[in-house]
């Protein structure tokens, strides 16, 4: 009995078997929820969810309260910048990544200057950019959608590219790889989790925390920029809101994963069950046709309960 | 008429290590009474068992002739033993009056504070220092306003407000200018006029002389001798200290031919803590920093190491100037640190062994690629170096215990291969074993050419260990011991300063 409940307040294991009863029970509640297409579908807006929480989790790994909420306005930045780049045109969707990426990129640097230089706390110093930003692209927007996909990025997104699986859920498995490189088998990697688990001992070990903890904040931007892109290839085009539909999401994916909130451990495995668990969830909250208000709630008291559990584990450990 | 306090065949351990085998003092009414000892030698573990912040295995004390067994701080606070705090308990925001009764308030019935009382036993209280205080002091003031004489009127009106019989002052006067020193002895014939008595806790021996009516001697955890101060002299006083000399405890190091190049040279060196230090590291030498805990040893060898920026001077390493504005350039230049802090300067918590070992040596070798199973077998090597005791590589650093953890945090230093090996304290709160060989390391890295600046809270570890020591008072080099020169006897008179 013991055992099991050790085994469960595994993050992984956790995860995984919330992932079998949310596909069971969505079965259950409308045959056909577990069809292969519909889980292909499913795996697509994981994928979306996926990256962006990437960002998040570096973050979050790296320590001292990390936590970037405006993912959520670079998410849409992102669309609206990678919109209206390529306008429609196929060949120029690579330099509407490019912009897309750039310019968060270079705003996720600026959040990392003002949590290191300034040190102002990573929740206030997003929660402020999160303000700029949107301001910025209302202005920059007039208020109106803007920018539209090059069908060559929708059917990326949205069509069987190979063996049945659309290209973002290619793009998604070569960033699971990209994060346990970059974090098992780099020192960047290494650093973050030292920096994450104790920052003074960290920097007495000669490492550059400041500027790595900027770093990670400028690649949660870039994360969040290259979701924007995704994210108007799955709708076709984008409004100034888009993205803040991710912010909660992103951060109960890490947190399912296994990630913790105080910094110093968990992994991207963790992460991408944790989106595809919460996909699921929305899926079968959808299908129970509650409210937009109703899947709020849930999806608080899911990050709340999370945080009981893995909290009481972790004072434990110590 | 009964002593203010007696304490006698006062026992005390820490798990294996014994703090006190025999500590006795005896302070009438009205008497100041220094308590004097080398680092460790137990009276800071005494004062802790009279105020009732640690509790005592053995032994008796009494306070006015009624037995005390506190139980917690509030029990020896409710004795009347009060713990002088120096510029640390104020609160800058409150008054004067409220900060000398912060906690405990006078009440109306219904439970609010009496201001009304409050102010008058606040006024009643500052009566007798309106001589000494000057003019300036006003109950209503925000302490944040008064100059720092003023706020240590306070401090000493915050510790009568609980209306204690016995006051410990523990290195009261460290931080304190000859001015202020002298203001404060002012304050204390008062408070002995009032018939309080008072522990007095100083490595400043000329002070001890000017202040106190008695003085009693502490070495290796017991009380050895009590002297009126009028009777004694300074050098009876240290020989008491030092008791008869142990001499080197480990064996003697190998001697480097004199004319080698020196490996680190500083010059000058300046900085918070830190004022005109000098010294000079030959390869292979073992030079040790002695002298009172917080006198600069630790902040030249953080500045050394480019964790704490040093204000001016130079540093040589094999000839070569240094700039030293972050732990990476010391790390690049092979320089290593290691902190008797482990948890806090140290400590990875939640990652593994491997994770902690390996942090040092990704920034000295600029590694950016990571294959754990080549690293892994160097890092068994580093930590075999000391006989640490652990399951495996990838087990959490949690798993091991304290002495075992130091080793691991000087292995991730070994497996850099470091020219300069920075000692802050390793050894502190470290068991016996891991310390022999931990001293078995240092010795046999200085035989193959490792300088080591090794600083120790412990005499006994410095004079067993090193060929040279600089002991250091008040920020600056007061002394180097070498040779013959190097006994219990010279580091304690050295490290209490002129006066001896």
């Amino acid at each position: 009995m013991a055992r099991i409940k050790t085994l469960l307040a595994e993050p992984l294991v956790l995860a995984s078997i919330a992932i079998l009863i949310l596909l069971a029970g969505g079965e259950l509640l409308s045959p056909g929820f577990a069809r292969g297409d519909q889980v292909t579908r499913l795996l697509t807006v994981s994928a979306i969810l996926g990256i962006v929480a990437a960002g998040q989790s570096l973050v979050v790994i790296g320590g001292r309260e990390g936590i970037d909420l405006s993912v959520g306005v670079l998410i849409s930045l992102g669309a609206f910048t990678a919109g209206n780049v390529m306008d429609g045109v196929n060949g120029a969707i690579l330099p509407a990544v490019l912009a897309a990426g750039g310019v968060t990129f270079a705003i996720g640097i600026v959040n990392g200057l003002g949590v290191t230089l300034l040190r102002i706390p990573p929740l206030v110093m997003t929660l402020g950019m999160m303000g700029v930003v949107q301001g910025g692209l209302v202005v920059l927007s007039r208020g109106a959608p803007s920018g539209n996909a090059a069908p060559m990025l929708m059917g990326f997104v949205n069509q069987p590219l190979l063996l049945g699986f659309p290209g973002i859920l290619f793009v998604w498995a070569l960033i699971a790889f990209v994060m346990w490189f970059l974090l098992r088998r780099t020192s960047f990697g290494y650093a973050v989790y030292a920096m994450g688990s104790n920052e003074r001992a960290a920097a007495l070990t000669g490492m550059p925390t400041s500027l790595l903890r900027t770093i990670l904040y400028g690649l949660s931007g870039l994360f969040a920029g290259l979701t924007g892109v995704c994210v108007i290839g799955y709708t076709g085009n984008s409004f100034i809101s888009v993205g803040d539909q991710y912010v909660l999401p992103s951060i109960i994916a890490v947190v399912i994963g296994g990630v913790s909130l105080a910094g110093g451990s968990g992994n991207y495995f963790g992460v991408v069950l944790g989106a595809i668990a919460l996909t699921l969830l929305q899926s079968v909250l959808t299908t129970l046709q509650l409210e937009f208000w109703g899947r709020q709630i849930i999806f608080g008291a899911v990050l709340l309960g999370l945080m009981l559990l893995y909290g009481r584990q972790k004072q434990l450990r110590i | 008429m009964p002593p203010a306090l007696k304490a006698q065949g006062i026992t005390k351990r820490f798990d294996a290590v014994v703090a006190l085998s025999d500590g006795a003092l005896t302070v009438e009414r009205g008497e100041i009474h220094a308590l004097l000892g080398a680092n460790g030698c137990g009276k800071s573990t005494l004062c802790k068992i009279i105020a009732g912040t640690v509790l005592r295995d053995g032994g008796s004390v009494e306070v006015d002739g009624a037995p005390l067994e506190p139980k917690r701080p509030a029990d020896a606070e409710a004795a009347g033993i009060a713990l002088f705090y120096q510029e640390l308990s104020l609160v800058p925001q409150l008054t004067v009056a409220e900060n000398i009764f912060l906690g405990h308030e006078p009440r109306t019935r219904a439970g609010f504070i009496d201001r009304r009382t409050l102010e008058d036993d606040a006024g009643r209280l500052l009566g007798p220092f309106k001589v000494v205080a000057g003019s300036g002091l006003d109950l209503h003031m925000p302490v944040a306003h008064l100059a720092p004489d003023q706020r240590q009127i306070v401090e000493i009106l915050k510790v009568l407000a609980r209306r204690p019989r016995l006051i410990i002052f523990d290195e009261a006067t460290a931080a304190l200018d000859r001015r202020q020193v002298e203001f404060f002895f002012r304050m204390l014939r008062e408070l002995k006029a009032q018939s309080i008595a008072m522990i007095f806790i100083s490595h400043r021996l000329d002070e001890v002389f000017e202040i106190c009516d008695r003085i009693t001697v502490m070495r290796n955890g017991a009380t050895v001798a009590t002297y009126p101060a009028a009777e004694t002299d300074v050098n009876r006083v240290v020989h008491a200290m030092v008791g008869a000399m142990t001499e080197h405890l480990h064996p003697p190091q190998v001697e480097r031919p004199a004319n080698e190049q020196p490996r680190l040279v500083v010059d000058r060196a300046r900085g918070r803590r830190l004022r005109d230090v000098s010294l000079t590291l030959r390869p292979g030498e073992i030079l040790g920093l002695g002298g009172l805990q917080g006198q600069g040893q630790s902040a030249l060898l953080r500045g050394l190491f480019g964790a704490d920026s040093l204000d001016s001077g130079r540093v040589n390493l094999d000839g070569a100037s240094l700039r030293l504005r972050k732990p990476a350039d010391a790390v690049h230049h092979g320089i290593a640190y290691v902190s008797g802090d482990r948890g806090r300067d140290a400590a990875l918590h939640g990652r593994s062994i491997f994770e902690n070992i390996a942090a040092a040596s990704f920034i000295r070798e600029r590694r950016f690629l990571v294959w754990p199973s080549r690293l892994a077998e160097r890092f068994r090597q580093a930590a075999a170096a000391l006989n640490t005791k652990y399951v495996g590589l990838e087990a959490p650093i949690g798993s091991l215990s304290g002495g075992n953890q130091q080793k691991i945090f000087i292995a991730r230093w070994l497996a850099t291969r470091p020219a300069v090996l920075l000692l802050d304290d390793p050894t502190k709160g470290i068991d016996l074993a891991a310390k022999a060989d931990f001293f078995d390391l240092v010795q046999h890295l200085a035989a193959e050419g490792t300088s080591i600046l090794f600083y120790s809270s412990e005499d006994a570890e410095l004079l067993g260990l090193c060929n040279r020591i600089l002991v250091f008072n008040g920020g600056t080099i007061a002394a180097e011991l070498s040779g013959s020169t190097m006994t219990a006897l010279h580091l304690t008179r050295a490290a209490y300063g002129d006066a001896a």
